[in-house]
């Protein structure tokens, strides 16, 4: 599957880059399959989503963001700029004031009556929806084209790609570990096999036990923890530093994750937003299932 | 409203008859076991399967150390919480209805469950958990209680339409602050907010404070049954009666804000069982107090206990908030109920 | 026997001048009638009596102990209203309603008996309601629901009775009855204080009248010396023919 998965990515690559060979436009195919082109190299950009902002810096596109979303904490010099809203109620006329020539959006965080509105207005609109690193490394690179820092983005995007590919190799042959990761407490949420966390879960040679469920972010009882008795824990939590979810599953003795004190705490903002910085969160995560194998 | 059918009522006593404890003690034996084959049922079923057995042999003292935790630790005092949260409710809304002598009341539309969603949301907001989220549910229900009476109250003396009418018009402004809160709620809290407000039990730590302050309240009640009775048929025909009216008034609604606040307390706004099953035990059973309470106790305990069950099991692992349920059980149990009865 | 005494008693109906202090005893074996024009504040007195609302001034003695000092309860056990409006709380059926008239003497713990059960079908039997047991309230006539109540009241059984147009609502032969039955309580020791319309029924079944007037002012006496045509035409502002038929005065309204 990996290598059919950088096939098709390999491809979108190619047709999001071969138009430039050719015309004067810059123009990439988005997460929604369109097309979009610009007539030169956006300059004054508008990030929809707090993930959007984190990959227009990680481009190298950060000096030309002049609109961002609340939440949009990272890099630390994108809360300097210019909030128009939250993803789910933008502030129409602030973003449309601020004359974006490039507005960067989030196909299921915006409401779409929001920004058919703004393609409406004629203002150029580059969906993202990462699912996979592949598709993180690629959003890294379309965007750089978009505001013409193709240098810096496709370094990062490329440092990423082998990242991620350090880690495949490293534990790809790591004997499987059951793993449950919580997104949430209260009430208790986790991810199926669609979502991106889930393919951390396997690059670090673990098995989401939650994989099969139908829903992208299902929420579920304790009792099918206990159940599904994964060998390891990984909880986000309500801040960077509290760890306090994890020790409510200290309680219950017959979870091998207990047992083993296999109860690891990954800072969310390195996991949650499909952003470069995943690849630190995928490290550490894989560095928790190494020790969690170690202890067994 | 009422079925006029004398079968459906206390059965008619008869001069030289035997006295009402027959009348009353078959319908709440008959309830008492619906409530306890209810419990078996919850504790028998959840997102992992133990067959019945396993379950008998959890509680001689064997079974395994996962189907213990499982079922002592999770589905038992879930199902105890659920118990105690709908005979909380049921009561609650019992009491109100006899207090304003309207069958329309109930905590949720005279606005105590608002308050109460309102302070849990707050709680939430200032990223407080656990027992603090508790509290400031339960300072919400109190203050929203002591809103409404002293509006309601005024200049003069309240009647009940008037504190029925301002019970709605502060329940829609609790309505309002509860969107606007949302509204400026950081998404992540999102979730975590809309199940509290849909109702769920997995929010329940412990059973014990429901279940005490229910079979307190039950005990205090006990002695005033056929007082209650007799202030159902309004508040000059009860004095003249011989009953103290404004101290048994006060003890009504500060006892129905006190359910009130526990239940909310304990498993967020799980709406209509207040309203629902005191209006269908009234249709059934007639409108005596002595049996319409105890039998509220334990037909809202059966209720949420069923509809968590449901709300637990239908699409497990996945959860479902249990007022989704009760809401979708019990409205059209009640419009056939109230449609029969014409 | 009980007996209800008015010391100095000023009713307080709300923006009417204090007018004239009611001083008078209602005593076993009386049945008092209160006749007076629309908002002479028959019923606010007969509420007042029952401790239902303070007065402005003045004093109730119940045996000799002022109203306001006891409990509802014991007050209860020696009196009773029946209601001119009732209040349609929550459904009941008329069985149920008759009983509650022994809520005063029984404690916090105890059921209806047997005993209480009879004196309650006794009641209904006696008001011609019986066979209406199992009917809900809510579902009889205005007629039926006066018997009703009356019949709550004679479950009940207090010692006064104080009642607000008993004979509101009924036909001819169940006003004569409910008449001769609260005469027959009177008979036997009660004292029946009760508000009429009718001026003939007064003349017919009191033999002590008390007048209100819309400004306050009030006169009282047994029924022969307050029965006065003149009397009569100023109260209800209403010329009237008198006349004698089998030794009692009747009053028919004159056309102007």
């Amino acid at each position: 599957m990996p290598h059919l998965r950088q096939l098709c990515s390999a491809a979108l690559l190619l047709t999001g880059l071969i138009p430039f060979a050719w015309a004067d436009a810059l123009c990439v195919l988005d997460d929604k399959g369109r097309q979009v082109c610009l007539d030169q190299p956006a300059q004054r950009i508008a990030a929809l989503s707090p993930g959007a902002t984190e990959l227009v810096y990680a481009a190298g596109a950060g000096d030309q963001v002049v609109a961002v979303v609340a939440y949009s904490d990272y890099p630390p010099e994108a809360r300097q700029v210019t909030s128009v809203g939250s993803h789910t109620r933008v502030d129409m006329e602030t973003l449309i004031a601020l004359q974006p020539d490039l507005v960067i959006g989030w196909v299921t965080g915006n409401p779409v009556e929001q920004t058919e509105r703004l393609e409406e207005l004629g203002l150029p609109i580059f969906y993202l929806e990462p699912r996979t690193f592949e598709d993180v490394s690629t959003a890294i690179e379309r965007m750089a084209h978009l505001a013409g820092t193709d240098t810096d983005g496709l370094a990062v995007a490329e440092d990423f790609r082998q990242g991620i590919d350090t880690l495949r190799q490293r534990y790809q042959d790591s004997s499987p570990i059951s793993v449950f990761y919580q997104v949430w407490k209260e009430p208790l949420m986790t991810v199926n096999g669609d979502h991106l966390i889930h393919q951390v879960i396997e690059l670090c040679g673990g098995e989401n036990v939650f994989a099969d469920l139908p829903r992208l972010i299902p929420r579920i009882d304790v009792e099918s923890v206990l159940t599904a008795n994964p060998e390891a824990i990984l909880a986000g939590g309500m801040g960077e530093e509290n760890k306090e979810w994890l020790t409510d599953w200290t309680h219950y003795s017959s979870l091998q994750a207990t047992q083993q004190s296999n109860l690891f705490f990954i800072p969310p903002s390195l996991i949650q937003r499909p952003t470069p910085r995943m690849l630190a969160g995928a490290q550490l995560f894989c560095e928790k299932l190494e020790i969690a194998r170690a202890r067994r | 409203m009422h079925d006029a059918e004398p079968s459906n009522h206390s059965a008619a006593p008869r001069p030289g008859h035997t006295s009402f404890s027959r009348q009353i003690g078959i319908p709440l034996l008959t309830l008492s076991l619906a409530a306890l084959m209810a419990m078996i049922f919850s504790i028998a079923h959840g997102s992992s399967s133990i067959p019945l057995q396993d379950v008998i042999a959890v509680f001689t003292g064997q079974g395994s150390d996962l189907q213990r935790t499982l079922i002592l630790e999770l589905r038992l005092p879930r199902t105890l919480s659920a118990f105690a949260t709908g005979g909380l409710l049921a009561l609650a809304g019992a009491l109100m209805q006899i207090l304003l002598r309207n069958p329309l009341a109930d905590p949720y539309i005279l606005g105590i469950s608002g308050g109460a969603a309102v302070g849990a949301l707050t709680a939430m907001l200032a990223g407080l958990g656990g027992f603090l989220i508790s509290g400031s549910a339960l300072i919400g229900a109190l203050s929203a209680t002591l809103l409404v009476f002293g509006l309601a109250h005024g200049t003069g003396s309240w009647t009940p339409s008037r504190l029925l009418l301002t019970g709605v018009v502060v329940a829609s402004g609790w309505g309002a602050v509860i969107t606007l809160m949302l509204a400026l709620s950081p998404p992540q809290r999102l979730p975590g907010m809309l199940y509290w407000l849909m109702g769920d039990l997995s929010y329940a730590r412990t059973p014990w404070p429901a279940l005490i302050i229910l079979l307190m309240v039950c005990l205090v009640l006990t002695p005033f049954g056929r007082s209650l009775n007799v202030l159902a048929r309004g508040p000059l025909q009860a004095a003249a009666l011989g009953v103290a009216v404004k101290p048994m008034e006060a003890l009504i609604y500060i006892l129905a804000s006190l359910l009130t606040a526990v239940a909310v307390t304990t498993a967020g706004s799980v709406g209509f069982v207040g309203l629902i099953v005191p209006h269908m035990l009234r249709l059934m059973l007639g409108n005596d107090q002595r049996l319409i309470l105890p039998a509220c106790v334990l037909a809202g305990g059966t209720l949420l206990t069923l509809a968590d069950t449901l709300a637990r099991t239908i699409i497990a692992p996945e959860q479902l908030p249990v007022g989704v349920l009760t809401a979708l059980l019990g409205v059209p149990t009640f419009l056939f109920l109230l449609y029969r009865s014409r | 026997m009980s007996c209800l005494e008015l010391k100095d008693l000023i009713i307080d109906v709300p923006a009417r001048a204090d007018g004239r202090a009611i001083s008078l005893s209602v005593e076993p074996g009386q049945v008092w009638g209160v006749l007076g024009p629309n908002g002479a504040g028959k019923t606010t007195l007969l509420h007042t009596l029952a401790g239902l609302r303070p007065p402005r001034s003045g004093q109730i003695l119940l045996n000799d102990e002022p109203l306001a000092s006891l409990k509802r309860r014991a007050i209860a056990q020696h009196l009773g209203l029946v209601f001119q409006e009732r209040q349609d709380g929550f459904p009941a059926t008329v069985r149920e309603t008759a009983l509650i008239g022994r809520h005063p003497f029984l404690s916090a713990w105890q059921m209806e008996g047997a005993e209480d059960i009879n004196q309650a079908e006794a009641a209904l039997a006696a008001l011609d309601v019986a066979h209406l047991g199992d009917r809900l309230v809510s579902t009889l006539s205005g007629g039926e629901r006066q018997r009703v109540a009356i019949a709550t009241l004679l479950t009940q059984a207090p010692e006064i009775w104080l009642a607000d147009e008993p004979t509101n609502h009924l036909d001819l032969h169940h006003q004569v009855a409910v008449l001769e039955l609260l005469s027959r309580q009177a008979a036997a020791g009660k004292a029946v204080f009760m508000c009429l319309h009718d001026l003939n029924l007064a003349a017919r079944w009191c033999d002590r009248i008390l007048l209100l007037y819309p400004d306050g002012e009030a006169c009282w006496g047994d029924t022969r010396s307050m029965l006065i045509p003149s009397a009569l035409e100023k109260l209800y502002n209403q010329r009237l023919i008198t006349t004698m038929i089998d030794g009692t005065p009747i009053f028919i309204p004159a056309r102007d």
